[in-house]
């Protein structure tokens, strides 16, 4: 009976580990698994004409010629958005309609003092013109479609006017024409609702193909291109396809999330033609093309991570890492080395082993402001360094976040190595400096290789430390440990909260991510080589 | 640790002598095994002499008041129980015991007449001029060149050739040579172990000692390789002073000249091993021989 109970229990530990692990793994899948799928994305996806244009100007990559030739098949398509577009805000834009008017009249006040006529003349056309254009401001802002019928029609009798012939007046008649044919399908007195929309569509076209072509070049360079990514086109044309409103259905209901169409709500406009043009077009407007950017470890991250890599990032997060590991290695051994080889058990002792633990569980954001007050302001200025955040002061705080865990490794590992090699060592009459250099240090090497991956892992990926010691978020290169750097997990943290950031450029976000892990597992790979290798050596094999 | 703090009585002109019985012992070791009581003249010059020596874990007794005289150039065993002290007697011939934090001495243990628990001895004089091997072979983890040279090399041996002679020599004294000189590059871990513990012996032999210690050097070994050890001792006895501790009573009548019966911190019987093993006078002795206790 005892037996089969001992069985049973037997089973059941090996079931119930067995279970934890296969539990574990598979979280770890569904937590990684969309994770790395959208940061491969950063790397290989669907680019569009934009995003080669880019390239070209900041990278200087790709085949001009080709380029040009592409540009002129999108730029047929293009002029039909903008032509559309232009058509429909003649009708809507009364504002800009009203300046433009008073600045036909103004033009013309100076064109007539010039033309020689007389005084009474003069007078007489001045008054004219003033009228034609109070009247098209009245005709401009009714929403009556009467009035303005009666009012363009009272303009356009003086058409024939022969003292107006051959001045700026032409271009007032042609302005009140157009209008009155735009007006002819508006209902409106939704004019006002559909000056909102049509300022979001114009903005989804813009961030969709970029400036138009003939305005100046926006002044940032991210405003200079539309979509580069053809998933970031697709949820463009998504946003101009349908609106979304938040409306509360029922009194005490809470609001609710509708889409509507903006083909629906510019039925029987002039704009209506436009989404299905867009939607049908798109392809031949953006020419999406399947690329491997693999440049993107290297590029730097023009304008804010719109654009480019996260070459600058790598360097900084390695520069960071190596510089802290440099800095906490010597120092992780040596404590170790003096807490076994020659620490007596006695308070102060125990006070430091205490220390060292509690430094362990101190939260990391807590370094970050020792380092800031301690590296930042005093210690490095000290020595005459600048007092700023930068890379030193950065790998120092990180060094000092990591100490605990390299001293308990190393120390875990040094006392691990076998007392007789110890004994072999000393009884050939070597100090005890001696024996540590030349054998309990190399056998203890594994070990305190383990804890320097340990070290590394926390290390690459820490933010809070970093924060004021000497991370940004954009910047130039670092030329000199005194300058502050880029870090993948700063970068990545940065896109996270900049909300705007996050939505445009979630591949970037993904790719960051994965790249830091990537970068962590690379070095720790590196090291488990090496200790595989120097363990091996030790085994004698 | 001291250091250049020369007081052991220890001249150039002695070191150069030791280097004199490694080669005679190369040359006897390829001769016949050498009968028992053939000696070479310049052995009488180590002597280990303990004069009413104690030694204290904190409050625990490891020795208590030992009385006795190591004769040069010959084997001595101490036998005894376990916990009877005859390891932590061996330990502090060369202060090797100074590891164990919380000790003390009372009394006095003279290497060539120099007190080693004096306040100004110097460490590592006196550790290369008392060798010591362990009860399990512990070669370090290196090559099996670098396990011989690593003595030597502390010493202040820089040059290959030097360093290469004096492995070769600390070898064939081993009678290991033969079995390892086609891969001295080899790690130490990968040979047997009575192969290992005849390297540390070798690596013992290297810097040159006047005393080697041996602390059970065969138990962790099979027959075989025990009894590779026991010829070995039996040729080196020839040039060094050996005192070995062991728990095989007829290990000890085999290599041994003297024994010294050890029990619960005290010296019991100290003569020579025929006499300790045939007529002995206490009869704590006689129990322990015959196997009535132990």
């Amino acid at each position: 009976m005892r037996h089969i109970i001992r069985q049973i229990s037997d089973k059941a530990f090996t079931i119930l580990t067995g279970t934890s692990v296969v539990l574990l793994t598979f979280v770890l899948l569904i937590v990684l698994g969309p994770m790395v799928w959208r940061g491969v994305k950063a790397v290989i996806f669907k680019d569009t004409v934009e995003f080669r244009k880019m390239q070209l100007d900041l990278y200087n990559r790709g085949n001009s010629a080709n380029l040009k030739l592409e540009n002129a098949e999108t730029e047929t398509f293009r002029k039909t958005v903008y032509k559309i577009v232009d058509d429909f805000k003649h009708g809507i834009d009364t504002e800009a309609l009203v300046d433009k008017s008073k600045q036909i009249y103004r033009q013309l006040g100076k064109e007539l003092r010039y033309k020689g006529i007389t005084n009474e003349e003069y007078q007489r056309i001045r008054s004219l013109a003033r009228e034609l254009r109070d009247r098209l401001q009245v005709a401009l802002e009714s929403n009556d479609k009467k009035v303005i019928k009666e009012n363009i029609d009272y303009i356009l009798q003086y058409h024939l006017d022969e003292n107006l012939a051959d001045t700026s007046a032409v271009e007032f008649f042609a302005l009140a024409e157009d209008f009155q044919q735009s007006v002819e399908n508006i209902d409106l007195n939704k004019r006002q609702q559909y000056a909102g929309s049509l300022q979001q569509i114009e903005e989804i076209v813009f961030h969709l193909l970029g400036p138009k072509p003939g305005d100046p070049l926006p002044a940032l360079t991210m405003d200079r291109y539309g979509a580069t990514r053809w998933d970031l086109a697709q949820k463009l044309l998504d946003k101009l396809l349908w609106s979304e409103k938040w409306i509360q259905q029922e009194v005490d209901q809470p609001l609710v999330k509708i889409r509507a169409s903006r083909a629906e709500e510019f039925a029987g406009t002039k704009l209506e033609p436009l989404f299905g043009y867009i939607e049908n077009n798109l392809v031949k407007m953006l020419k999406p093309e399947l690329t491997v950017y693999w440049q993107y470890f290297i590029d730097d991250s023009t304008p804010g991570h719109y654009f480019g890599g996260v070459g600058p990032e790598i360097l900084g997060t390695l520069l960071l890492t190596l510089l802290a590991m440099l800095f906490v290695s010597p120092l992780g051994v040596i404590s170790a080395a003096y807490l076994v080889e020659c620490a007596s058990d006695n308070i102060a002792v125990r006070i430091i082993r205490m220390s060292i633990n509690t430094l362990a569980g101190v939260p990391s954001i807590v370094f970050g402001l020792f380092g800031l007050a301690f590296f930042v302001l005093f210690f490095i200025p000290l020595f005459g360094g600048p007092s700023k955040p930068c890379i030193l002061a950065a790998s120092l705080t990180l060094a000092v976040l990591t100490l605990p865990v390299m001293i308990k490794a190393s120390e875990e590992a040094i006392r691990s190595v076998p007392q007789s090699y110890k004994e072999a060592s000393l009884g050939l009459g070597a100090s005890g400096f001696r024996t540590f250099i030349r054998v309990t240090f190399p056998v203890a090497l594994p070990g305190i290789l383990t804890g320097v991956i340990l070290s590394l892992s926390r290390v690459a990926g820490e933010t809070a430390p970093i924060l004021f010691t000497g991370a940004v978020a954009l910047g130039p290169l670092p030329k000199s440990p005194f300058d502050p750097t880029m870090t993948l997990s700063y970068g990545s943290y940065d896109i996270a909260v900049g909300d705007r950031l996050a939505m445009m450029v979630p591949h970037n976000q993904y790719g960051m991510v994965v790249t830091l892990v990537l970068l962590i597992l690379c070095l720790n790979a590196i090291a488990i080589v090496l200790r595989a290798r120097i363990s091996r050596k030790l085994r004698g094999q | 640790m001291q250091k250049g703090n020369d007081n052991m009585p220890i001249s150039a002109l002695e070191k150069e002598a030791n280097l004199d019985h490694i080669n005679s012992v190369v040359s006897l070791g390829q001769k016949a095994s050498p009968g028992i009581n053939e000696k070479k003249p310049d052995c009488k010059r180590a002597v280990i002499k303990s004069e009413n020596f104690s030694f204290y874990y904190g409050t625990t007794v490891g020795v208590k008041d030992i009385t006795m005289e190591i004769y040069p150039c010959s084997v001595t065993a101490i036998i005894g129980p376990s916990g009877c002290g005859k390891s932590t007697f061996l330990r502090s011939v060369n202060r090797i015991n100074d590891l164990i934090p919380h000790t003390n001495v009372e009394g006095k243990l003279l290497v060539n007449g120099h007190n080693v628990y004096d306040k100004n001895t110097n460490l590592v004089n006196l550790r290369q001029q008392v060798g010591m091997v362990f009860q399990k072979p512990n070669p370090f983890p290196k090559s099996i060149f670098d396990n011989v040279a690593y003595g030597p090399g502390l010493q202040g041996v820089k040059k290959r050739s030097a360093l290469q002679q004096i492995v070769e020599e600390s070898l064939k004294a081993a009678v290991l040579w033969d079995e390892v000189k086609d891969d001295l590059k080899k790690s130490a871990l990968a040979l047997s172990g009575g192969q290992q513990q005849r390297l540390c012996i070798a690596r013992a032999l290297a810097t040159k000692p006047n005393v080697i210690l041996m602390d059970e050097p065969c138990s962790a070994l099979d027959p075989l390789a025990t009894v590779r050890i026991e010829d070995l001792i039996g040729q080196l006895k020839l040039s060094y002073t050996i005192i070995i501790v062991t728990h095989n009573m007829q290990q000890a009548a085999r290599v041994s000249e003297y024994t010294a019966f050890f029990c619960l911190s005290e010296l019991i019987e100290y003569d020579k091993t025929d006499k300790i093993f045939t007529n002995p006078v206490r009869r704590q002795t006689e129990d322990y021989i015959t196997g009535r206790f132990g």
